[in-house]
């Protein structure tokens, strides 16, 4: 790491941290929080969607494992009576294991037979979310308690959501803590040797295959680490929403996720992040449109598509080549 | 000469926006009512003849002098926000409202949205109006959630039980799509039939709602031989093709559905095939419909250039919040003094010929008052155009 | 048995026509049309327009809304996709743009023609009966042979007109067929008209039978993609497959699986998945598309 990069992420952390719950409390604006709270969460889902496109897949999925995450949490804590806090990573690791299941046959796949597969997926989570018993079926699993304390030794680590003045603010800073630690982990990924070997599978998976990179191995593990991200997100959001349907996540999420790493640039690690924001904010921003918010959101999208067809964060990349 | 004319127009004008900006400003506070639900994408039907019913009452409020509360005239504003049919997004939705200062919305429309924004609904004080039908909405713990039309589970069994009477129904089949809210509808409305003593010969057929053509899902039902074919929670996209296909493979039997339909569309879809199709419908029919709801009907299609028949179920919650507000002023921002208020409102239904009364009901399915009383107007579709069946009471 | 083959075969000639529009841009250009639903509910609403609105005989209805979508699917090529596929690194990046015209036409669909379910009255009554064994309705019948006669005239268009061969030469190898002197961005956009014109025309003969309505476009794109993976993706013969087999094991599951409740469509898309798993490039389809 360099001082730039360094002084990057000092100014990012601040940022997230202090400047903009200092802003959203100067300004009054307090539906931002949850605004912002759900771009992070999304835009975690985004990063694993991101991971499976730097190893040359288009995964149009995410939303089946968001999906699963989010009964594994509500599950444990409403039938096993488990701390909110300890589902969180065995949600992640069951959307793992589940997606080396499902990836093992399925990566085999590329292009658009592979996109095709994993949008399909979506929707064989929801109609089994329909189907299985312990799902509770049609009707939801509904009224789950907010997350409970958790201590060590006494010690209060995290406190009880239910005792809090303002939930919203203590959502926020769980979700974009869990953001700043997913995006830390996805950095340090592309930048190792595991990521050297990703990006050769992007390339030409024929010939990363000859030099004797496991690429059947490679593969399955990018996309259990970006399946794991997707079951976090979606168990966040049950803490938040205290109730989780068939669809709560569906094939339009599975979408957005994808666009939400177009959007930001398939080459920046940090561009699903901002395609989140941009996209999941824009709309909201539209609010008073009215009956034209849909028009004016699509006609934006496209003119910026048309302008930066390769994410919004190319724009800095062209700057230096010029410069 | 001509320029003349033109200069005195533009000036008359510009006189009268300036009069008419100047006198709104002047007279009325403003009261927001939020609306939160589903208006673009598949669903869009359920949403928009939601949001225009209140943007056509609240346009009608307005232009004739506002709404009285405590002696204080009222300009009645409808901030909606479209939620896409995403419970995620309807949770920012509410949370918008709450931003607004909003204590009333209407919505959502669908169960997971409903479920989702209750949270966000208790810990601002917001009463809201959701078109769902899960009884833990409404029953104690939860407070907040009023159901703003008949539950399936309550109009289901009226009908079945009208109809076993007047055309000696025995057998009765279930179809729904594969979603959430129709399967919970489809379920409930089995265990009615079953109280009621009815067979159910088939309740396991569904579909997806994109389906093109109904005549394989239907297939299998009909050959159970229901003498009442149930669409449980049908939308009003999917009601006339399911009819269509029924009927074209044979069916004589009776299709009913307890959700509210629009006649143009079954009309359209159906045609003649749809005659006998009974729906739950508000109070728009020719027998039913008084001088109030003809006008409503007028403004909403001068507004908007259709009318939507389902917004006759619809127009109800935007007139019990105004007439609760009024009831009880301290409401207007304090949800507890609403909420004592609802367990004594009673008030004239505006809508309906007769003495029908506007109040909240529901002990009986919640064990609280958290249910507008609307009347149970079951309807028939012959011939283009809905007429009245029988009308009941919920409680 | 007879009655579920001929739902099947019904369902399959229309969902092949859907299919072939999509193929077709695919196997031009390599772009996976998100938007290609919403130009099909595009088509239906612009025949619903001509028919039931205007009072203008149906086969106009079904002209217009092919020009129309011609035209459209003209333009889109032309100022969005072709500037895009020239300036993006990663061809992939086509899919933002064409679900951002899926959004688009969405939008521009509530506002022209509003959010109910809209429907042209039957062309022709009456149902075909034979022995209780088929029950068909006529228009059925009818609307299912149009559009195996679109299917043919397709086929024999792509077979044997200039056009056609230009654009399978292009679809079989870009390089070459730019080499022996194909202009590449004349029949891309030719053959985006063609696919869209596709779009509208099932889309107006649909809406005699099943109506339409704003939220059909997404679903039935989904639906075409599924079709086009079954046969293979970008083979003009695949479409075809894929489409009446899609049609037929909805029928048939949808009749043998009634009684397992809301598994139908759970057991075909996991079939579905199990396939692709052991046929990557579909039935037809050139391997890795």
């Amino acid at each position: 790491m360099n001082i730039k990069q360094i002084v990057g992420v000092v100014v990012f952390l601040l940022l997230v941290f202090i400047a903009v719950p200092w802003a959203i409390a100067s300004s009054g604006r307090w539906d931002f929080y949850y605004t912002l709270t759900s771009v992070a969460l999304l835009s975690i889902a985004s990063a694993g969607v991101w991971l499976t496109f730097y190893i040359g897949r288009i995964n149009i999925g995410q939303g089946a494992y968001a999906l699963a995450g989010g009964y594994v949490s509500a599950v444990l804590i409403m039938q096993v009576g488990m701390n909110f806090w300890f589902t969180i990573p065995l949600a992640g690791i069951f959307c793992a294991l589940l997606s080396v299941l499902i990836g093992v046959p399925i990566l085999r796949l590329r292009g658009v037979y592979f996109a095709m597969v994993t949008l399909v997926l979506t929707e064989v989570m929801r109609l089994a979310a329909l189907a299985l018993p312990i799902t509770n079926g049609a009707k939801g699993i509904t009224s789950i308690p907010l997350p409970q304390e958790l201590s060590l030794f006494g010690l209060t680590l995290i406190p009880d959501f239910s005792t809090l003045e303002n939930p919203k603010l203590a959502f926020y800073f769980a979700a974009v803590s869990i953001m700043v630690i997913c995006y830390a982990v996805l950095w340090r990924i592309v930048n190792s040797r595991l990521g050297h070997l990703c990006r050769s599978l992007q390339q030409n998976e024929e010939l990363s295959a000859s030099i004797g990179v496991h690429t059947a191995y490679l593969r399955v593990l990018a996309y259990s680490i970006s399946s794991f991200f997707g079951g976090i997100a979606g168990a966040m959001f049950v803490a938040i929403s205290q109730s989780i349907y068939p669809s709560s996540f569906q094939v339009a999420d599975s979408i957005n996720f994808m666009l939400n790493c177009f959007l930001g640039g398939l080459g920046y690690v940090f561009g699903p992040m901002l395609g989140t924001l941009v996209l999941y904010f824009g709309w909201d921003l539209l609010f008073t449109t009215g009956r034209y918010q849909l028009l004016i959101y699509s006609s934006l999208l496209i003119a910026l598509i048309l302008l930066l067809p390769n994410g919004i964060l190319s724009i800095f990349s062209r700057k230096e080549k010029r410069s | 000469m001509i320029r003349r004319d033109f200069i005195k127009s533009v000036s008359i004008l510009a006189a009268a926006t300036m009069f008419s900006a100047g006198s709104a400003l002047a007279a009325n506070d403003v009261l927001k009512i939020g609306f939160v639900g589903v208006t673009s994408g598949p669903a869009a039907a359920w949403g928009i003849s939601n949001q225009r019913s209140m943007e056509a009452r609240a346009a009608w409020i307005n232009e004739t002098g506002g709404y009285e509360i405590d002696g204080k005239m009222y300009d009645i504003e409808i901030v909606a926000f479209d939620d896409q049919k995403d419970p995620k997004r309807a949770i920012a939705g509410m949370e918008k409202m709450a931003q607004e200062g909003i204590h009333y919305v209407v919505g959502p429309n669908v169960d997971d949205g409903a479920a989702a924004v209750r949270p966000v609904a208790e810990q601002n004080g917001i009463m809201y109006f959701p078109y769902a039908f899960p009884k833990a909405l409404y029953t104690a713990p939860a407070s907040n959630a009023v159901l703003g039309m008949v539950a399936n589970y309550q109009s289901g069994p009226a009908i079945y039980e009208h109809l076993m009477k007047s055309e000696g129904v025995e057998k009765i089949a279930f179809v729904a799509a594969n979603e959430s809210d129709p399967l919970s509808q489809r379920d409930s409305g089995v265990e009615a039939a079953k109280a009621l003593g009815l067979e159910v010969v088939s309740d396991s057929v569904t579909y997806q709602v994109d389906t093109t053509d109904f005549t394989p899902v239907i297939l299998p039902v009909l050959k159970t031989q229901p003498d009442l074919l149930v669409l449980s929670g049908v939308s009003p996209a999917n009601a006339p093709q399911l009819i269509r296909s029924a009927r074209e493979l044979g069916y004589t039997g009776l299709m009913s559905t307890e959700t509210a339909q629009d006649a143009k569309v079954l009309q359209e879809g159906a045609g003649d095939l749809a005659n006998g199709f009974i729906s739950v419908g508000g109070a728009s029919t020719e027998e039913l419909a008084s001088d109030m709801m003809r006008e409503f009907v007028d403004r909403y299609t001068k507004m908007f250039g259709e009318y939507n028949d389902e917004s006759n179920t619809k127009v109800y919650a935007l007139e019990y919040i105004l007439e609760t507000i009024k009831a009880d002023p301290a409401g207007m921002t304090d949800v507890e003094a609403f909420k004592t208020a609802m367990d004594t409102f009673e008030a004239p239904n505006p809508y309906m010929v007769g003495d029908a009364k506007l109040s909240y009901v529901g002990s009986t399915s919640f064990g609280q008052k958290r249910q507008v009383a609307v009347p149970l107007v079951v309807n028939v579709f012959k011939d283009g155009e809905f007429e009245t069946l029988f009308v009941a009471k919920v409680d | 048995m007879e009655q579920i083959l001929a739902n099947g075969l019904y369902l399959g000639a229309q969902y092949a026509l859907i299919a072939l529009g999509l193929t077709l841009i695919f196997s031009l250009m390599n772009v996976l049309n998100f938007a290609h639903g919403q130009m099909y509910v595009f088509g239906g609403f612009v025949t619903y327009t001509v028919v039931a609105q205007l009072g203008l005989p149906f086969v106009v209805g079904l002209f217009v809304s092919a020009m129309t979508l011609a035209v459209m699917g003209a333009f889109i090529e032309k100022f969005l996709f072709r500037p895009v596929i020239k300036k993006s690194t990663r061809e992939e990046s086509t899919m933002l743009l064409a679900a951002g015209i899926a959004f688009f036409l969405d939008a521009v669909i509530l506002l022209i023609f509003g959010e109910k379910q809209r429907g042209v009255p039957k062309i022709i009554d009456g149902v075909l009966n034979w022995d209780f064994r088929i029950i068909m309705p006529y228009d059925r019948i009818l609307i299912g042979c149009l559009a195996v006669a679109m299917i043919i005239a397709f086929i024999l268009f792509m077979q044997y007109s200039k056009t056609g061969r230009a654009m399978r030469a292009l679809a079989q190898d870009r390089v070459a067929a730019q080499l022996m002197g194909v202009e590449v961005d004349r029949y891309s956009m030719i053959g985006f008209a063609l696919g869209a014109m596709l779009a509208g025309l099932v889309g107006g003969l649909l809406v005699t039978i099943t109506g339409v309505n704003l939220g059909m476009g997404g679903p039935t794109s989904i639906k075409a993609f599924l079709m086009i993976m079954i046969g293979g993706a970008g083979v003009i013969s695949g479409a075809i497959a894929g489409g009446f087999i899609l049609g037929m094991m909805e029928s048939i599951g949808l009749t043998a699986l009634s009684s397992y409740g809301d598994i139908t469509y759970l057991v075909i898309f996991a079939t579905l998945m199990v396939f692709l798993a052991i046929r990557p490039q579909g039935l037809m389809g050139k391997p890795w598309g």
